[in-house]
């Protein structure tokens, strides 16, 4: 049965998922090409809040989690500047797959160096919202997942904002839709991709920290997230923002509702099907532009 | 050789074929220069050259008294550069105002200013303003692109076969516009096939056969029916 917790839980799921989707959508639609290392750029979010806060506790600080996660996301912004310098920067003339080559290698790099340092066993993040659940008309839920769903919430929507809104935003998707064209308008076109680097791994790591807390932390975890965010821009039509959002969501509704009813095993073979349906129906995604549309 | 925007001993091979051999020319501020070829002459490997999108070798290019050669595509823009095509290639997924908007480096006041400026230039954009650009017209499509570049106030216009796919009135629309852009003191280098459509409004022309310029002159002195132009523009 559906009830009203449940889809609290399904919705925060999808909200830290949406976060992960978007940062990859980003990446994607500014330099063109795969950044593969953004699961594992999801688990070293996770990885920066345990070690944080076990460092900081370590120190005689408790740090709530509302303080940790700012020192989260600017620590996962620099491994996106990272994963520019090592996996764009160097290529940005080549084919896309050199990229996307390159950030394979750079998502193993991550997974064994968390292997190393932060060992194979998961481990818990800290709460952003700590305390018994809430009482609201009855129902209990989690303050986990409401404060998942709000932060994760004010994040896509200040993304929105930033894109639809700015001419920051405008000079983003000028890039991502003709890069060589804002390039003789003057756009500085490599800086914007490198910020779309940055901002994807801040919203990766985010996610990562959001989801720690619920689903545990370990190192291996990073191409399981790196799967559903491809699956969720593939769902929504390749480059689609409000596409790789609404494919997050449905990812997570399987996994919370359909792994509840049925289970979770069922739950992700009819996640694939879907997907397969949907490519068939729609070859370019829910909210992919028809061929020809795009330039 | 005098003008705003000079180019001296300007090349383009791909992979060792070349496309653009050695040539000069020079654009004087309110002149408009056609830049008149066949198919394959090397006319948008010229342009494309000249904004810094296709990789050239050159002994002189300047605009002003800036020196383009070595620059990136968005330091000559800054210079004084703007472009417009082959295909428009406007931003399809940005709205008409934001195509225009996208390329200024100014305060939000006075680039809602120029772009108002820019729409009542050009009145059928005017009315799609809040519309994604592809689904403009062909002919829209191309104001729009011109808008673009002359939005940045440039002091070179570069313009690569503007009247493709256009019906003649809309192109005769866009024809004229260039000469009034010009009269304003913008030095435009327009690429064209259509030769008697662009000597009507160029000052000067040279034509490019196989990558070189094989004849040049003041365009009151070439008629588009010139046998030699013809047979140079057949290819
Ligand atoms: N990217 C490229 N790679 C390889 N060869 C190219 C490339 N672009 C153009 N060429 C070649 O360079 C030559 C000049 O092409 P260019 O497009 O500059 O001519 P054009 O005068 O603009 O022709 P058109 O009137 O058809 O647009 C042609 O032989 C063309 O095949
Ligand atoms: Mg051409």
């Amino acid at each position: 049965m559906v009830t009203a917790q449940l889809l609290v839980n399904a919705l925060a799921l999808g909200a830290a998922y949406a976060l992960v989707a978007l940062g990859f959508v980003l990446v994607l639609n500014a330099a063109g090409a795969v950044n593969f290392a953004q699961g594992d750029m999801v688990m070293l979010g996770g990885v920066a809040a345990v070690t944080l806060s076990g460092l900081l506790t370590l120190a005689g600080v408790r740090l709530p989690g509302v303080v940790l996660l700012p020192l989260v996301v600017v620590v996962s912004g620099l491994v996106g500047l990272l994963v520019a310098a090592l996996g764009f920067w160097p290529l940005r003339d080549r084919p896309p797959a050199a990229m996307f080559v390159a950030t394979i290698a750079l998502a193993a790099v991550f997974e064994q160096s968390a292997m190393a340092f932060f060992g194979p066993e998961p481990r818990t993040a800290p709460a952003l919202w700590e305390g018994a659940a809430l009482m609201i008309g009855g129902v209990a839920f989690g303050r986990q997942p409401l404060a998942l769903i709000l932060v994760a919430g004010l994040c896509v929507a200040g993304v929105y904002l930033l894109l639809e809104r700015t001419q920051t935003g405008r000079r983003f998707r000028a890039v991502a839709q003709d890069r060589d064209m804002a390039r003789a308008l003057g756009i500085r076109a490599a800086r914007l991709v490198v910020g779309a680097f940055a901002l994807g791994g801040g919203l990766a790591g985010l996610a990562g920290a959001l989801l720690g807390h619920q689903f545990f932390v370990h190192a291996g975890q990073g191409p399981a997230y790196m799967v559903k965010a491809y699956i969720a821009a593939a769902i929504g039509g390749w480059g689609s923002v409000p596409g790789a959002l609404l494919g997050a969501l449905l990812i997570a509704l399987f996994e919370t509702l359909v792994s509840a009813a049925l289970s979770a095993v069922w739950a992700q073979a009819l996640l694939y099907l879907t997907l397969l349906i949907i490519l068939l129906w729609r070859p370019q995604g829910l909210f992919g532009e028809a061929i020809g549309q795009r330039a | 050789m005098t003008g705003v925007l000079r180019i001296e001993g300007l090349s383009v091979s791909y992979g060792g074929a070349l496309a653009v051999d050695n040539v000069a020319l020079a654009v004087p501020a309110g002149r408009i220069v056609a830049l008149l070829g066949a198919n394959g002459a090397g006319k948008s490997s010229l342009l494309q050259a000249v904004v810094g999108l296709v990789p050239s070798t050159v002994r002189q290019l300047s605009l002003g008294d800036t020196d383009l050669a070595g620059l990136s595509p968005e330091r000559r823009a800054d210079a004084g550069l703007s472009y417009v095509p082959e295909g428009r290639r406007v931003f399809p997924g940005l709205t008409v105002r934001e195509n225009i908007e996208v390329g200024m480096d100014a305060g939000a006041a006075e680039r809602g200013a120029r772009v108002a400026g820019m729409l009542a230039l050009f009145p059928d954009l005017a009315d799609k303003a809040s519309e994604r650009a592809w689904r403009l017209s062909g002919g829209q499509q191309q104001m729009l692109a011109i808008a673009r570049a002359l939005v940045r106030r440039p002091r070179a216009l570069l313009l690569d076969e503007p009247s493709l796919g256009l019906a003649p009135r809309v192109a005769q629309d866009v024809f004229h516009r260039l000469r009034a852009i010009a009269d304003d003191g913008v030095a435009v280098l327009l690429a064209e096939q259509n030769a008697a459509r662009a000597l009507a409004i160029a000052d000067e022309a040279v034509v490019l056969a196989h990558g070189s310029i094989l004849l040049s002159g003041a365009a009151a002195r070439l008629s588009p029916d010139d046998p030699v132009l013809t047979g140079l523009l057949a290819g």
